[in-house]
């Protein structure tokens, strides 16, 4: 028995499998698997899971969910709400049952407060996507640096206050003009992360974080997150495709209560 | 001859005095490209990061050249009101300033309404006519409410409609009255929806109008729609200054949230959603609803009229999913 589950992200989407033997991911550039693996037949996205992921048993239960979810309507699978995903995932892959979860990818972030296993409150990001990992990237290229670089640096943190993501980006050109260092600018947009996501964190705080997403593999965030709020920072195996390890987790239980 | 109004003031004044209130709210948002209202106001020059509500009442008050008289809410609304009213005198309207008391003090309130009476030509005797009978129009509305929140058999959407629809009467009292009579009668036949997660609506009315259905469909029914309840008077006194002083709507954040909080008991609600308008100052009042409210709360931004965008409706599904 095989269960899918699929994040339909806004940079990548990310497949999870999991049978008996354990979880397989798979990741897409979203828009070349949108153009490339899906075709629309009455208004749903039709995608040959079996084919493009080369399994051999069938798929059971199809689970989705992600930013792609409103606009596209996989064939054959349900949705299920982002943050539940990324909430089952999470618990999941930790073992944890209280925890404040944060979920930074490539346009959302997203803050969750789970107590005894539920969800009992979130904040995410509306109408600005200036503290994701969109951000990160296009500052890492403003710098000339890869966003594996980018993650190494906290210390000494130059200021930066603009509250666009562009106009950052200006911002930042002036700072390398007036001679900061890289690792200086580089703590300087980490440290905008974080403060970006302070008042969110701070309103559904816990004693552990877990930290998923792609934005969880920036090592400089983690030492600033725990340093800042003195809180233990978790990053589960595989932070990216907690949501879709969700999927699976959701796709698994529908498939056992259906006997 | 037709009024505007850019929110609630005490309408029996103007039906009194022979005229017909126009709420540019209603006129605005029911237009058939409301955001080409905005985008019209933007090219005036109104700014990118101001409040739509503002920006499409200025371009309703353009585009309606038989309304050239406005009352315009100076205290009891917000500051952009006051720019408002600048431009659109500037192009030539008439303004009528009307200023609900910060402190919800009796007597300012009624020199207030005293001087709308003389400015528009009537006096007390047929405004508590006139109040008379609009109560009476008002009172199928409050039942629309209780076969919502209590009979389960009316949708958040529709009582909204009715609810939101008493700043003006739709500028018909007889008209609506009838409308409204329809309503409840056809009602009456439906199945009662007692499966449903109940919600409240708190804040300004939503700018985008598929919020109700979205809702519905996943599950949701909203039995609490605070500001348009409050647009209906519901609390039926005889007095006009204290009808006007009991309106929570202009008063501020904590009179409003001792109405919510009474609301949420009796109606037996599961959520709420409280709604504020980009660049609202009403934004930063969000922080004292968190604190006051002891059930969950979800914050909802809206901008341009439109639909919802896919964001919201992420953060609206998660949001019932929590309450499931």
């Amino acid at each position: 028995m095989v269960w899918c589950g699929i994040d339909l992200g806004s940079r990548n989407v990310k497949v999870a499998l999991l049978n008996n033997d354990g979880v397989r991911y798979y990741k897409f550039d979203t828009i070349k698997f949108y153009r490339e693996h899906g075709r629309l037949v009455n208004g749903k996205l039709q995608v040959d899971l079996e084919s493009l992921l080369s399994v051999e048993e069938q798929i059971d239960t199809v689970v989705s969910t992600g930013y792609g979810r409103q606009t596209v309507n996989l064939a054959g699978a349900r949705a299920i709400p982002e943050i539940k995903a990324h909430v089952l995932g999470a618990a999941y892959a930790t073992g944890l049952t209280d925890f404040t979860l944060l979920d930074l990818g490539g346009q959302d972030s997203k803050v969750a407060l789970v107590s005894g296993g539920r969800m009992v409150d979130f904040q995410t990001n509306d109408k600005c996507a200036a503290s994701t990992g969109r951000y990160l990237e296009n500052m890492a290229d403003v710098l000339g640096i890869s966003t594996e670089e980018l993650s190494r640096y906290h210390e000494n943190p130059v200021e930066l206050t603009s509250t666009c993501a562009i106009f950052g980006e200006t911002e930042l050109i002036g700072r390398v003009v007036e001679g900061y260092s890289t690792a200086s600018l580089a703590a300087g947009v980490n440290y905008t992360i974080f403060k970006r996501i302070r008042p969110m964190l701070q309103k559904l705080l816990s004693p552990v974080i877990v930290f998923t997403g792609g934005v969880a593999a920036n090592t400089a965030l983690r030492k600033i997150i725990r340093r800042e709020l003195a809180v233990e920072v978790r990053v589960p195996p595989a932070p990216q495709y907690a949501g879709a390890l969700g999927c699976c987790l959701a796709a698994r239980r529908e498939g056992e209560n259906r006997g | 001859m037709k009024i505007g109004i850019t929110t609630t003031v005490p309408v029996e004044i103007i039906y009194a005095a022979g005229h017909v209130p126009v709420d540019l709210n209603n006129i605005f948002i029911t237009h058939n490209r409301p955001e080409s209202l905005v985008e019209q106001a933007e090219l005036a020059g109104y700014p990118r990061n101001v409040c739509a509500w503002i920006k499409g009442i200025y371009s309703t008050v353009l585009e309606n050249k038989d309304i050239r008289t406005i009352i315009a809410v100076t205290q009891g609304d917000c500051s952009n009101t006051h720019a408002l009213m600048e431009t659109l005198e500037l192009a030539g309207v008439t303004v009528i300033p009307f200023a609900y008391p910060f402190d919800r003090d009796a007597d300012l309130l009624r020199l207030q309404m005293d001087k709308l009476m003389d400015r528009l030509g009537t006096d007390w005797t047929a405004v508590q006519r006139t109040k008379k009978y609009l109560d009476e129009v008002r009172s199928r509305v409050w039942e629309i409410d209780i076969m919502t929140w209590r009979d389960n058999l009316v949708s958040g959407w529709d009582n909204h409609l009715f609810q939101v629809n008493c700043s003006d009467f739709q500028g018909d009292p007889a008209k609506f009255a009838r409308e409204a009579d329809a309503f409840i009668k056809a009602q009456r036949q439906k199945e009662p929806d007692r499966q449903s997660i109940r919600l409240g609506y708190i804040g300004v009315p939503p700018i985008m109008d598929d919020l109700y259905d979205y809702l519905e469909e996943r599950g949701a029914r909203v039995v609490f729609n605070e500001t348009q309840r409050q647009f209906t008077m519901p609390y039926g006194v005889d007095d006009l200054v204290e009808q006007y002083r009991l309106y929570t709507y202009p008063y501020g954040i904590f009179y409003r949230l001792k109405d919510i909080l009474v609301e949420l008991e009796r109606r037996k609600l599961d959520g709420i959603i409280h709604y504020a308008q980009s660049f609202c100052y009403r934004q930063i009042e969000d922080l004292i609803v968190r604190q006051k409210i002891n059930i969950p709360v979800l914050t909802l931004e809206g901008d341009k009229p439109n639909r919802l965008d896919a964001r919201t409706k992420m953060r609206l599904d998660s949001f019932v999913e929590m309450l499931r």
